[in-house]
Order: C-alpha cells, then sequence, then structure tokens
C-alpha cells in the first residue's frame, strides 16, 4: 500500500523522522519496500496569474503570455497550451526552477520573443494522473498568487510503499496506519477527527429496501445522494489519489476510493435510476449466471460467488466489482452508495477463481472490521455534499449490526516469560494500551485486554505476545542455542545414502543437475511404455504454467534425455555425463507413491575428439557398479527388456530378488526425436533398496595367500559369464575364492556363434597355504567336470 | 654434469692420467701418494726411482743396499702392477656401459683376470719379498673393485637418466580418467544446511512432493480461500491434491509419526506457480521445527544465529523482523547483512542497497498446528523456520538467475569445462 506520508500526519503526530518511521514500522512487521520523493526534483515554483496573453508575432501556435508571480515580480513567457487564459492561477517555473523529471527552466527566446521562466502542466509537475485537460494545470481561484505553489499542492511529499501482511487488513488503511503508527512510535499520537453525522430524512424516492439473502453478508448499508453534478475532483484530492497509486476519475468515483484509503471500508456507487428495480439485494450468484463487470468483461458466475442484485437481476459482484449497466456515468444525478462488509472467504473466493483483483476484493479477503462501515458512509455522502453538491440529508437503509464481537485476551507473565524470556508485564501492559488494546482485567500474574474491533487477527494470548515482541522489537530477545538440543541428530539413511551416491558419481566425472519433476507428456511418451505400465501414466497437473511442464516425471530418464539434448544443442561435442537424485511420481491403486531415484546418463564424445578412447555399455556399467561399492552392495546385472532400451543392450540390476533398476543403451528412437545422433546410456536406480543396507563384512580375515589358476571355455556367443563364473564356483567347492573373467575373444580358431571366455580362479583355504599339489587336484576335476557338462575347454 | 667439467679442467692442468676423475674423488689426493709419503722421497737414492710417465714411483723400501737382484725382480712386478692400474683405469673410462663394464671387470678381477695372475705368480719371488709385493698388489685389487663400483654406479645412474629422459610425458596432457565432476550449488547448499543443522542437533525428516490439502494447507492454520494462500500460487493435481508450495507439510506428518519431543529438519522440493528470474515453479527449502516444554523466541534466535554464522564464508549480522505467517505465531522474519556489499552500497544489486537480505521466515509454532499434529499446545510448545536453499546458493555463489539452474546446463554448471 502507498502511504503519503503528508496525509499520515494529518491523522498523527510523528515525532520522528522518516527514517525511524520506515525501519520501526519494518521491524514491527510492516516492511518498507520502498520509499518515493515524487517531487524532489521539483524547486522555484510558485504560483502565478496570467494577467495578458497575446498572439505570437511569428508563431501561430504560441502565446506570449504575462504572469503575475506576486512577489516573485512579473514574467513574459511563451506557451503553447490550448487551455491559457487571462485570469487563471498555473504554476509557473521561475528562471532557475526545475521540473519534476530534472529539468531547468531559464530563459529562452522563440523568435523573437524571450521567455522567462514557464507555466506549466500537470506532467511538469510530476503529477500526469491529476490532469484534467490538456494545458496548463489549472489551480483553483482560491490559489495565493506568488507563493511556493510546491508546499501548497504538497508536491514534496514522501510516498512509503508498505507492503502489508495478509492479516493485517486493518493496515490497508490511513486510519489504521496511524493507528499503528501511534502505538510502535514512542511518542506518536493520534489527531482527533470529527465524524460527520448521517441524515435522517426519509428518502424522497420509492425504495423497497435491502434483500439480504445470504449470510456472507455480514453487513449492508446505502446511502442515498442527490441532485450530483459529476465533475473533476478537486486539484488536491486528484493529487492524493495519484500519490496512493489510484487515478481520479470523477468527483464521485474518486470520493468512493479516497474514504476506502481513508477508512480501509471499500464502497460503491450505483447510478440509482439505472437500478432496474426499487430495491437492492445480497445472494448467491445461480450456477451459470452472467454478469458484465466494470471493466467490460462478461463474468460467469458459480453458486457461492456472491451477487448484489437489483430486482433480482446481479448488477454487482459483491466485494469485488460493480456492473456496468448501474455504473455512475458523466449524467448520473443520484447515487445509491453501498457501504458494506462481505465475508472475506467469500471474496477471496471468487476474486481468485475470476483472476479479478480490485481494491476492494483485497481488502474484503483481508477482513474488514464492521466498524468502519457508518463513518465510511457519513463521511463519503460528506463529501459528496462539498464535491458535488448532493444531497445527503437522508437516513442510510442499514441490514445487520454495524460492530464486531467483543474480544477478550489474556496475557499471563509465565508465558511472557516462556515466549520472549523477559517478565515485565507492566510494559507489555503498556504496549497493548499504545496499540489501543484496553485493560479490562488485571493480576500480577495476568492483564486480559478487549481488542480493537478492526484487529480482527488477535485472537490469542500468542497475538498478543507478538504485539509486545514486534513494537518492543526481537533484538531484546535474547540469543541461544535450545537446551533442548541435547542430542545428537541423525543424517537418516536416505540423506547419507544420497550424499554418498552423488560424490561418488561426482568422483567418477558426472556432473550432477536438477531438472523439474512435471515433464513433457510427449517426453514420457516417446519411451514407448505399453498400457499396463505404471511409467507410461503419468500423473497430469491440472493447472500447469505450460504443456512442457504438465505431467509428473515417472522416470528421471527424460529429464536427463532433455538436458543432454539440450548441450548438444549447445554445441558439446566432448563427453557428456550428467546425473540426478530425486522423486518420480507413479501412480498407485488409491493415489501416487514416489520413490527416490538416482539416474545417469552418459553420450560419449565425437570420435574424433576421444583422446584416449570412447566410452560404452560397460565403462558406463563400472559407473553403476561403483555406486554400489559406495553404499557396500553387490548388485546384479540381468540381460533384460525396456521399451526404451536397445534389445541386446539393456540391464535389469537387482539386489537379491528384488529389481531395483536397470543400465540401457537407450534405443535410437527416443533420442533420435530430442536431436541426439549419439550413442546414449542411462541408469536409473531406487535409492530405497540402496539406502542402509551395507553388506560389506571384514569379518573373515582372508591371511593366507591365494593359489591362481585360470580356465578357457568355449561358449556360445550369448552365453552369461556370470552364470559359467557360478558354475566353475560351485565346481570348484568351498577352496573357490574370487573367480574373475579376464579375457573374451571371438574369431580365429573360435568357430562361429561361439566365443572363449578365460577366467582366473583364485583358490584359498582360511586356515593354511594351499599347496600347488592339492589345488591341481581341485582344477582338475572342475575342468574335468566342464568338460562332462560338455563345455570344451581350450 | 659436474665431473665432465672437472674432467676438462684437469686437462688444462696437463695432467693427462687423471683425465677421468670420478665423482667423490678429491682432486690432487691419490691414492699412490699416501704410500710416497711413509718415507720421504729425499731420503732414497736414485736407482730406487723408477720413472714412469713422468711420476714417480718409491720402490725401495724394502730394499736394502746389497739386495741387489732381488731388488730389480721386485722392481719387475711393481712395474707390471702399475702397468695394470694404468690399463685398468683407461679401460674404466672407456666402458660407458654396463656390459662393456661387465666384460672389463671380468679381465682385470675375474677369477682369470689379470690381478690374480700376478697374485698367483707371487710363487716366484722370494719368500721375504712376496709379502711387500703381495700388499701392493692387494691393494690394487682394492681400489680396482672401489673404482668398478663407482664407476658402475656412474654408468647405472646415467642409463637411468637417459632412459627418463626417453619416457618424456607432456604433463600438460588432459588425464586419461575422467575428472571430477560438478554439483549443482543448490545440491550442494542443502548438503551444507543439513550439516549445520545436524550438527546443531536435528535430525533429518522427508515426506512427499504430491500432497493433499489438509497437509499443505488446512493442518498449517490455512482455511480455503485463506489470503495466504494468494502467497502461494499453488500446482493442482486433477483430484485436488497438490503440489506442495512449502517443506511444512513435513512438520505435520513428522508430528504426527513421532509426537513430542521433536527436532527435525526437511529439506526437499517445492512448487509455485510463477516463473521469472527470481521465481522458479519449482524451488528448494529447508523447514526446521523444534517441539519440547518451555521453547522460546531466543531458542529459535539461537539456532538461527548460529546458522548465520556458518552457512556463508565468514560470519553475518542478522536482524529480526516482525512478519505473518498463519502457522507461526508470533511470526518472524531473518534477515542477514548483504554478503554483497555488508550494507555499504546504496546501488547494491543484491540487497537493493538495503544492506539486508532476507533469508528465512520463522516464529513460534501456532497452537492450531501443534494441534493438527497430535500434540497438546498446554504441554509442548516449539518453534519452526523455513528458509529458500536456492535463495541462499544464489548468495553463496552469486547467481542471477534462478531457472538456468534447473536446465542442466553444463558449461553453467561447469563453468565452461565442457568442449
Amino acid at each position: 500500500m502507498l502511504v503519503s506520508l503528508q496525509w499520515l500526519k494529518e491523522l498523527v503526530h510523528i515525532p520522528a523522522a522518516t527514517e525511524e518511521l520506515t525501519e520501526k514500522l519494518t521491524d514491527s512487521g510492516s516492511e518498507i519496500e520502498g520509499v518515493e520523493r515524487p517531487g524532489e526534483h521539483l524547486s522555484d515554483i510558485v504560483i502565478g496569474e496570467i494577467k495578458a496573453i497575446d498572439s505570437h508575432a511569428s508563431r501561430d501556435a504560441l502565446k506570449v503570455a504575462d504572469v503575475d508571480c506576486g512577489g516573485e515580480g512579473v514574467f513574459r513567457c511563451v506557451t503553447g497550451a490550448p487551455n491559457a487564459a487571462v485570469g487563471q492561477r498555473v504554476p509557473f517555473a521561475l528562471p532557475g526552477g526545475r521540473l519534476a523529471d530534472g529539468t531547468v527552466i531559464g530563459e529562452r527566446e522563440f523568435d523573437g520573443v524571450l521567455s522567462s521562466g514557464m507555466a506549466l502542466s500537470a506532467g511538469e509537475l510530476g503529477i500526469p494522473e491529476a490532469e484534467t485537460e490538456f494545458g496548463l494545470l489549472e489551480l483553483p481561484d482560491n490559489a495565493p498568487v506568488g507563493k511556493d505553489c510546491i508546499s501548497w499542492l504538497n508536491l514534496d511529499d514522501t510516498v512509503l510503499d508498505v507492503a502489508i501482511t495478509p492479516n493485517r487488513g486493518d493496515l490497508l488503511s490511513m486510519q489504521g496506519m496511524a493507528r499503528e503508527v501511534a502505538g510502535i512510535i514512542p511518542g506518536a499520537e493520534l489527531r482527533e477527527q470529527p465524524l460527520p453525522g448521517l441524515g435522517d430524512e426519509e428518502w424522497p424516492v420509492s425504495f423497497d429496501g435491502l434483500v439480504i439473502e445470504d449470510s456472507g453478508c455480514l453487513l449492508y448499508t446505502l446511502g442515498l445522494a442527490e441532485g450530483i453534478t459529476i465533475a473533476p475532483s478537486p486539484l488536491p484530492q486528484r493529487i492524493r489519489l495519484a500519490r496512493s497509486g489510484i487515478r481520479p476519475i470523477n468527483n464521485v468515483v474518486d470520493v468512493t476510493n479516497l474514504v476506502m484509503l481513508h477508512w480501509g471500508q471499500p464502497l460503491h456507487a450505483f447510478d440509482l435510476d439505472r437500478l432496474p428495480a426499487g430495491d437492492i439485494g445480497v445472494r448467491s450468484a445461480a450456477e451459470g449466471e452472467r454478469l458484465v463487470t466494470l471493466d467490460g468483461k462478461e463474468r460467469l458466475l458459480e453458486e457461492g460467488d456472491l451477487c448484489i442484485t437489483s430486482g433480482g437481476t446481479s448488477i454487482g459482484l459483491a466485494g469485488v466489482m460493480g456492473g456496468e449497466d448501474t455504473e455512475v456515468t458523466g449524467e448520473t444525478k443520484r447515487i445509491a452508495l453501498e457501504s458494506a462488509v462481505f465475508a472475506y472467504d467469500k471474496v477471496g473466493r471468487t476474486s481468485r477463481r475470476l483472476g479479478l483483483g480490485s481494491e476492494a476484493a483485497f481488502r474484503f479477503a483481508r477482513g474488514v472490521a464492521r466498524t468502519k462501515t457508518m463513518p465510511a458512509l457519513a463521511q463519503a455522502l460528506q463529501l459528496f455534499r462539498e464535491q458535488a453538491g448532493a444531497r445527503t440529508d437522508y437516513r442510510p437503509l442499514v441490514s445487520g449490526e454495524p460492530a464486531e464481537p467483543e474480544r477478550t485476551v489474556s496475557l499471563r507473565r509465565s508465558v511472557l516469560q516462556r515466549m520472549l524470556m523477559q517478565d515485565d508485564l507492566e510494559r507489555a501492559a503498556a504496549i497493548l494500551s499504545g496499540l489501543g488494546f484496553a485493560e479490562t482485567g488485571r493480576s500480577d500474574e495476568k492483564r486480559t485486554f478487549t481488542v480493537p474491533a478492526a484487529r480482527l487477527d488477535v485472537h490469542i494470548e500468542e497475538d498478543l505476545v507478538e504485539e509486545v515482541a514486534r513494537v518492543e522489537g526481537y533484538d531484546k530477545v535474547p540469543s541461544r542455542i535450545p537446551p533442548q538440543l541435547y542430542r545428537p541428530g541423525t543424517t537418516g539413511d536416505m540423506v547419507s545414502v544420497t550424499r554418498r551416491l552423488r560424490e561418488t558419481c561426482m568422483g567418477r566425472g558426472y556432473l550432477e543437475i536438477v531438472t523439474y519433476s512435471f515433464v513433457a507428456p510427449q517426453d514420457v511418451e516417446a519411451l514407448g511404455f505399453p498400457d499396463d505400465d505404471v511409467r507410461g501414466r503419468p500423473l497430469p497437473v491440472a493447472n500447469p504454467i505450460s504443456q512442457d511442464q504438465s505431467v509428473m516425471r515417472t522416470q528421471l530418464l527424460p529429464g536427463l534425455l532433455k538436458a543432454l539434448s539440450r548441450n548438444l544443442r549447445s554445441g558439446i561435442r566432448g563427453p557428456l555425463r550428467l546425473f540426478e537424485t530425486g522423486n518420480v511420481f507413479h501412480r498407485t491403486g488409491n493415489g501416487h507413491c514416489e520413490p527416490v531415484r538416482i539416474g545417469g546418463i552418459l553420450s560419449p564424445g565425437r570420435a574424433q575428439l576421444a583422446l584416449y578412447g570412447q566410452e560404452d555399455f560397460l565403462s558406463v556399467k563400472g559407473d553403476v557398479l561403483s555406486l554400489f561399492e559406495a553404499v557396500g552392495l553387490r548388485p546384479r546385472f540381468e540381460q533384460a527388456r525396456e521399451p526404451f532400451g536397445h534389445a541386446g543392450q539393456t540391464a535389469h540390476i537387482y539386489i537379491g530378488d528384488r529389481l531395483i533398476g536397470y543400465l540401457a543403451t537407450v534405443k535410437s528412437a527416443p533420442a533420435d526425436r530430442m536431436g541426439i545422433n549419439r550413442p546414449v546410456y542411462a541408469f536409473e536406480l531406487d535409492l530405497e533398496h540402496l539406502a542402509g543396507r551395507s553388506e560389506v563384512h571384514f569379518g573373515s580375515d582372508l591371511r593366507y595367500p591365494p593359489v591362481y589358476r585360470d580356465i578357457a571355455i568355449m561358449v556360445p556367443r550369448k552365453a552369461g559369464a556370470r552364470e559359467l563364473a557360478e558354475m566353475i564356483a560351485e565346481l570348484a567347492g568351498e577352496w573357490a575364492g574370487h573367480i574373475q573373467l579376464f579375457d573374451t575373444y571371438e574369431g580365429a580358431g573360435i568357430p562361429e556363434g561361439a566365443k572363449s571366455l578365460a577366467f582366473s580362479i583364485a583358490y584359498r583355504h582360511p586356515e593354511r597355504t594351499l599347496n600347488d599339489e592339492e589345488v591341481e587336484v581341485v582344477h582338475q576335476h572342475v575342468r574335468e567336470e566342464l568338460a562332462q557338462r560338455g563345455y570344451q575347454l581350450r | 654434469m659436474t665431473h665432465r667439467r672437472s674432467r676438462a679442467l684437469s686437462k688444462r692442468r696437463g695432467t693427462p692420467s687423471r683425465s677421468n676423475p670420478l665423482p667423490g674423488e678429491e682432486q690432487g689426493r691419490r691414492p699412490d701418494e699416501k704410500r710416497a709419503n711413509r718415507v720421504p722421497a729425499e731420503s732414497q737414492g736414485p736407482s730406487l726411482y723408477c720413472r714412469k710417465q713422468g711420476r714417480q714411483r718409491v720402490l725401495s723400501v724394502w730394499a736394502g743396499p746389497g739386495s741387489g737382484t732381488t731388488c730389480w725382480e721386485e722392481i719387475a712386478v711393481f712395474d707390471k702392477v702399475d702397468r695394470l692400474r694404468e690399463e685398468c683405469r683407461k679401460a674404466l673410462e672407456e666402458a660407458t656401459d654396463s656390459q662393456t663394464l661387465n666384460e672389463v671387470r671380468v679381465r682385470y678381477l675375474g677369477k682369470k683376470g689379470e690381478l690374480t695372475q700376478i697374485l698367483r705368480s707371487l710363487g716366484s719371488l722370494p719368500k721375504e719379498e712376496r709379502p711387500s709385493v703381495g700388499q701392493a698388489v692387494n691393494a690394487l685389487r682394492e681400489e680396482m673393485e672401489e673404482r668398478f663400483a663407482r664407476r658402475q654406479e656412474e654408468i647405472l645412474h646415467r642409463e637411468r637418466e637417459s632412459r627418463e629422459e626417453e619416457d618424456w610425458i607432456d604433463v600438460t596432457l588432459p588425464p586419461r580418467t575422467r575428472g571430477w565432476g560438478a554439483f549443482h550449488p543448490v545440491a550442494q547448499v542443502t548438503q551444507e544446511v543439513i550439516d549445520i543443522f545436524v550438527g546443531l542437533g536435528f535430525s533429518v525428516a522427508t515426506g512427499p512432493e504430491l500432497e493433499d490439502d489438509f497437509h499443505n494447507f488446512e493442518a498449517l492454520n490455512i482455511p480455503p480461500h485463506h489470503p495466504a494462500r494468494d502467497m502461494q500460487d499453488t500446482f493442482y493435481m486433477e483430484d485436488g491434491r497438490v503440489l506442495r508450495t512449502q517443506t511444512s507439510p513435513v512438520q505435520i506428518r513428522s508430528m504426527q509419526q513421532y509426537g513430542a519431543p521433536l527436532r527435525i529438519i526437511c529439506p526437499g522440493k517445492v512448487f509455485r506457480r510463477d516463473s521469472d528470474p527470481t521465481h522458479s515453479p519449482m524451488f528448494h527449502q529447508l523447514e526446521g521445527l523444534l517441539v519440547d516444554r518451555d521453547v522460546s523466541v531466543a531458542d529459535l534466535k539461537g539456532c538461527l544465529d548460529a546458522f548465520a554464522q556458518e552457512i556463508f564464508d565468514r560470519p553475518l549480522d542478522v536482524r529480526y523482523r516482525s512478519s505473518y505467517f498463519p502457522f507461526t505465531e508470533p511470526s518472524l522474519e531473518m534477515d542477514v547483512s548483504c554478503v554483497a556489499c555488508e550494507g555499504r552500497d546504496p546501488q547494491c544489486r543484491i540487497c537493493k542497497g538495503s544492506g539486508w537480505l532476507e533469508i528465512s521466515g520463522l516464529g513460534m509454532v501456532h497452537p492450531n498446528v501443534l494441534r493438527s499434529g497430535g500434540i497438546d499446545p498446554d504441554e509442548f510448545n516449539g518453534f519452526a523456520w523455513g528458509m529458500g536453499l536456492d535463495r541462499i546458493a544464489m548468495l553463496k555463489y552469486g547467481l542471477k538467475d534462478l531457472r538456468i539452474l534447473f536446465e542442466g546446463d553444463a558449461s553453467y554448471l561447469t563453468h565452461g569445462r565442457v568442449y
């Protein structure tokens, strides 16, 4: 909210510099987001009266004016303003004076006429919003000629941009702001504001009254103003509105806005003669009802939206925006003025659903106290009288109680002590009283207060603690490490394992990336999952920002592929290794689950750029294995199929019998689609099955050296090496230690469709060194058994 | 190099026989001079001198007057020894590789070598003269073995050196194995923040990113249509669930699961429907919660003060302001002194001249929130805070645009170390 200091100071005496005020407001919860001095460049501008106007001898568009500036003298200046007229009072920049944009005005010659100083427009004074007609800013006849125009128009005002938290609807008003300042600035005092009375006459028109049919309308009052003449508002009002960020319209609309700014009570003026019937009602909208709002847009209403109606027809969205059909126009003569309070959630819901924000809706959604309704109505009617020549002596129609239920809250010394570590109840009471809380009960341990009606946010003792603390300042509260932190914290298995894995990945040259949890549906589709695969049916976001981020990822792969493709498109030609850890989202029977995954993707660089040879499926397998090593697990790789995986180069990864991930050469189709024209290897692992399950034991010490024997076997090309190693281990029996494949060979000397695998077998005994002879016996047994099973040994 | 230069020097001095002094051998002190000193040269008769290659040789120690013939036989053996010494030295000089050196050793010092042969010939000398000649020959053998050892050392050294020269590697080549990858700034900061708070005694708790309205809003004292919902533009799923807008729902889940007392931090992704340079639709928060008896704002300040001391590369000033969150009462915000300008630059881009950076929202847990978590607010109270990890990363690493963090841009993440 923009707060004019000039205006604020009319309401409260502030014995503090602007800097102290802004600091105190910020500390107490109303953050100052900016301090503007829109007129800071203005200087040497006085009020002048145009005494004579001549046409310029050679230039038709220009006039020569003599401007009387009182004590400053009479200046002859050249002006092009179409509205310049003799007798008019205008702002006048003396020679050497400065405009709002910093321009310095001097003496200048226009075709033989010397122009000293300059008569000014609203724009040149930095208040373009206050302009009502093109040309010079016309000052009222009572403007004192020769006086400083800057201070007379309050152009040297300071405007604070205050961020009001959603709980403090009361601060969305100058009056509430003044109340707050009085409470937080020592020595600040509210100034007495005379409250205008309301008339008591019967309405001189036939009007049936109010029909309030919905409990969402907490209070409704309707005033009458007759004999209105629509015109621009007086200049000071226009300037004030402009400084508050609201565009001046006309004397009626401006009054409703000024009174709203003052009281925080939104008002709405209906052209009485444009109402469809002689009544005003409030009801819930019918489903599908339509209304054209003031901004000219047709709105489709839903049940639950609050409507203002007349004769059953909706003429406005309660608390949000009025309808176009009953809007005040230049011809309006009679006004029905609404000052009402609507339930915050009703207004908030409608305003949010329609994406229709207004000053009124903003305030209602944050709570408007019913105690403001009648004073705001009375003040607006008074201003209509003063500024639009209206008759307003009529008794307003009222439905509902113009008061808030009384709330009392107690503050205990012990609670003050516990939360703020101080027990000065006396001081706390003084602070609360400064904020308008009325003490209604006191004991040594406890004080009880009546909450000011406008403070709709205060309900419980903690609220009072906050009031005390925010005025006192949180720097007064000591700082200590909580005694409750007496035990060490734990990182937990998941975070620990994630850390180990990310460090391992980085150690193997992978770049850590974080991608969005929502992806493009076509990127999931491209992976080609069958209908019954949960990974192919991602959960959609109902209101995505873009189609590209409209479904929840079921795998890390789409994000990794996209990142890879983006990097390749950027021209990178070398190898790329990326990894990510994060949740994926799977549908389950009655909801969803979020497995946490680590996923990696690797693409070798262009061959001619590979200094030391290329990476391939097996080098990536080494990376995957290192992840398992890092968490102390031994996985098993099985030949497998994935819809996105190369038919011959896809592995499922198991821990025991549990499938926990895959490693695959990505099929060219999904990669091509993303413009990736290189091999792509990818893996993904479920972290749940890696966390806290280390299988590393140092129980048996392998003290005696092994004896190594090699064996080479010819097998079909597609036989799995691990299976053979397992068979050898089984045949070698209890002395079999680590069995390592050290060579695979296809080619000369090996028949087509076969390959030779060479294993190194470590024979070892836990309690003694084996000798060659006994090893030979076992090894020979292995050879014979293999031969018997039909394997050809080499 | 040293011995080469000294060889040149001795040539200039006109001592060709010492043309190749070995490393470590002192110039001007020769092994034979020792013996010469046993009897002063001037006390000997001229017949007892033998000149060879310009050098004096003392042979008369054991040869008294009247032992004429024997003396001359003796002299012949000594001459042979001298000759052998010179030969052997020359051969050593000429041997420049291990193999030649070995051949020289065999020739002079081997089982059938020349020295051995002299020793064998000692038998032909008169008995009383054998010891002196034997000593001279053994002295020569010792000398020669020492010289061989040194020469061998030298040759091996040279051979190793030249082999290493040939095995030269361009140490500026890129490494064969891949280097360290790169961390993601936000993931790294998350880890660091976790470490600080685990060090203080908080334990990590996590929860789902796809939440229900109850845990994300209602249980946190944010009823439907509450204006606080305007603060957080929400992504909805078709069934009405939400992508959590804050990590606070983990508070509720943890309270429900573990009860009080409770000391947790909850790091994780959160989502808001917002996208501009400083807002990403997905970002990261870390939530902290302590529920116990008699918890005060002082305790909360203590924890966050400790955090502010640790997280950036230097301790920062801290200030606390009043604020509003539906789930805390009282509510505060924490600012730290600007990491860029420390409040000294009114034009600072980071703090916009205020000197302060908002870093965390915090407060005492609202009694309604404790109730939602199944905890009796009359018995327990607590504090909670939330902080944006992306923002901390931005400040810590000077990042300007939040969204680029989530595009997996390798150039960006490696500071351009890609090709």
